[in-house]
């Protein structure tokens, strides 16, 4: 075995140490650079592409909902409602967006919402943020936490920024999409 | 609800997905495992090239058996955890793969074959590992059962961190008394203790959270804990600080005491429990480099260590030293393995592992080893972060937190950025206790990751 041979295969032994790195690397890059955004045409026609982050209502949104005006002014919200509680709300109903009508049942662990593949609940528009909010118990209240999303989380139209207590049937909207917690 | 819940009501039927391609990631993980297979294989082939300028056919079996224990986690994951992390496994396996060609190359250097052998007895060691991480994936199908156990694995932790002090089966090694000794065995409970300790940190800081975050008084800005909120951290302590004085053993001192600071900060978001803690290591590290000799020896040593008198001394800077001559020699893109002389400085293959790979590899593969290091933390945070639960999020983040720590105290001290201490550098090391430890590390976030992808999820 020559010398110039070990040379060699030493050096390309780094550069396969190196290539594994590379690999993982390349292999994370949606970690690293978000999510892929879901091409728009797949938008049902119902749901405008709009390019403002916060439209008041999505046309989708059932009239029980708008017979709610979603002008509140204050940060504490729905006072005429009932905090949604593990006792009053028991399924989160999503009320605009792609996937209209669809409901989960609620448990107590907390949800997750975002981009991500990760989140408990993906939404895959481009208006969302990889790690966008939390929906978690607080003592058994549901809570609505933004993530410091891009496009913020809306509660009742309004934008909020600190963990903020969710009413019955008051629509939350992350991206294109909202949903409701109720009984 | 009016009549617009029944249109709401409609199309809900069996909408909600809980499975993906399942398949997806464990090929992601195959192909990765080929790579790193085929690096731990050329590994231990350069170190016999380099050395001898043969290749024999042993030591490439006892590559392919790495690879097929390797091959085992990854069959085993495909049926009990098919959405783990695609990423630990391949990581982990290189890591242990790079270790055991270091340790083989001491072995040459210095003509032990059979089973004085450390690389044998070191792939012996792998397999227990690697059959405990098998055992903790098969028989943890949730990581939320741990939390049943809190105070059991408090006890654990405990229980496993005094054993060597008992007479009889403690023993005592260089001058730390860490050890236990089962017939020719010698094993290092402290390392198991680790876990049991993330495990009873995550399960006591999740019920505790709210009373440590919110509850006292604001002093300069901090938020100064209740007394009896200090309580558990008063005890932690107590039991880091008398490991350093009865076992004399710094370094498992400072990482029992890290990963509980570190979990108590990501627990309450509260600075001044960093303060508090770091005020009371200072403070409990201070008087001990007064008052223990063996702690003044290693802050000399480190402070001091080109001094010829501290050099030649007894228990001085010579090991220090050669360690960092050996890495000198390699240079940017190293001698080449099999081709340094690691067997100049004194353990290279378990505490000075790091300096003997940096010798062979150079600078180049020491920060590769360090990227591969951060690769499994990053990992590990991640699925933290995405955790659903408090409690998984926290051990997620306790146990890769205490990998990060040990890589940095133990590779820190080698090239002279902190004191010297004596602590296994993760999977890489000669050392049966780290290898089993690290590798139920690997094989809890890898379920905690598992749990996380297959909770009930909704896509929009």
């Amino acid at each position: 075995m020559s010398e110039l041979t070990l040379v060699i295969l030493r050096i390309l032994f780094l550069a396969l140490m190196w290539a594994f790195i590379f690999a993982v690397v390349y292999a994370l890059r949606s970690d690293l650079f978000g999510a892929r955004v879901r091409k728009l045409q797949e938008q049902p026609a119902g749901v405008p592409a709009a390019a403002a982050p916060a439209p008041a209502k999505a046309p989708a949104t059932p009239p029980a909902v708008q017979s709610f005006p979603s002008g509140t002014p204050t940060g504490a919200i729905g006072t005429s409602k009932p905090m949604a509680t593990t006792r009053t709300a028991s399924r989160l109903v999503i009320t605009s967006g792609p996937k209209t009508g669809l409901e989960i049942p609620l448990g107590t662990e907390p949800l997750t919402i975002g981009r991500s593949s990760e989140s408990g609940f993906q939404i895959r528009d481009d208006y969302t943020s990889t790690h966008h909010a939390r929906l978690l118990l607080w003592g058994d209240e549901w809570v609505i936490q933004d993530l410091d999303s891009t496009n913020g989380t809306f509660l009742d139209g309004k934008r909020i920024s600190t963990p903020t207590q969710v009413p019955m049937n008051t629509p939350v909207k992350v991206g294109q999409t909202s949903f409701e917690l109720r009984r | 609800m009016t009549a617009t819940a029944d249109a709401t009501k409609a199309p809900r039927a069996g909408k909600v997905k809980t499975m993906r391609a399942p398949l997806k990631l464990r090929n992601l993980e195959l192909a990765l495992l080929l790579l790193a297979w085929t690096i731990n294989l050329g590994a231990l082939a350069l170190v016999e090239l380099g050395a001898l300028g043969t290749v024999e056919p042993t030591i490439i079996l006892i590559g392919l058996g790495l690879s097929a224990l390797t091959l085992a986690v990854h069959i085993a994951m495909r049926f009990v955890a098919s959405q783990a992390d695609p990423f630990i496994l391949p990581v982990a396996t290189v890591l242990n793969g790079i270790g055991l060609a270091g340790i083989y190359r001491v072995d040459v250097a210095e003509g032990d074959t059979g089973f004085a052998s450390v690389a044998i007895r070191q792939v012996m060691w792998t397999s227990i590992a690697i059959g405990c991480a098998i055992g903790v994936l098969v028989l943890v199908r949730n990581h939320r059962i741990l939390q049943r156990y809190t105070y059991i694995a408090m006890f654990v932790g405990v229980v496993l961190l005094l054993l060597p002090m008992l007479p009889g089966i403690g023993q005592e090694i260089s001058g730390a008394r860490v050890w236990i000794g089962i017939g020719p065995f010698s094993f290092q409970p402290g390392e198991i203790a680790k876990i049991a300790l993330a495990i009873f940190f995550a399960g006591y800081l999740v019920t505790r959270r709210d009373s440590l975050a919110i509850v006292g008084r604001k002093f300069l800005g901090l938020q100064l804990p209740r007394l009896r909120d200090l309580g558990p951290i008063l005890v932690i302590w107590a039991l880091a600080m008398s490991v350093i004085v009865f076992q004399r053993d710094l370094g498992t001192a400072l990482l029992y005491f890290g990963l509980f600071l570190v979990m108590i900060y990501v627990a309450t978001g509260r600075f001044s429990w960093i303060f508090i803690g770091l005020v009371l290591f200072g403070t409990g590290a201070f008087f001990a480099s007064r008052t223990l000799n063996y702690v003044e020896g290693r802050i000399n040593n480190w402070l001091d260590a080109f001094n010829p008198a501290v050099y030649d001394a007894d228990g001085g800077s010579y090991q220090l030293v050669q360690g960092l001559f050996g890495l000198a020699n390699g240079g940017i893109i190293g001698t080449g393995l099999g081709q340094g002389r690691p067997d100049l400085t004194p353990v290279p293959q378990s505490d000075y592992i790091i300096a003997t790979l940096g010798e062979e590899l150079g600078l180049i593969g020491v920060f590769c080893i360090l990227a591969l290091y951060l690769l499994f933390v990053s990992r590990g945070l991640r699925i933290g972060f995405a955790g659903q639960d408090d409690f998984g999020k926290l051990l997620a983040v306790g146990l890769s937190f205490v990998v990060a720590l040990q890589v940095f105290v133990v590779i820190g001290g080698v090239t002279r950025v902190i004191p010297l201490t004596g602590l296994t550098t993760p999977f890489l090391a000669a050392g049966g206790s780290s290898l089993v430890a690290n590798w139920i590390i690997a094989a809890l976030l890898l379920r905690i990751s598992d749990t996380v992808r297959t909770q009930p999820r909704i896509v929009v």
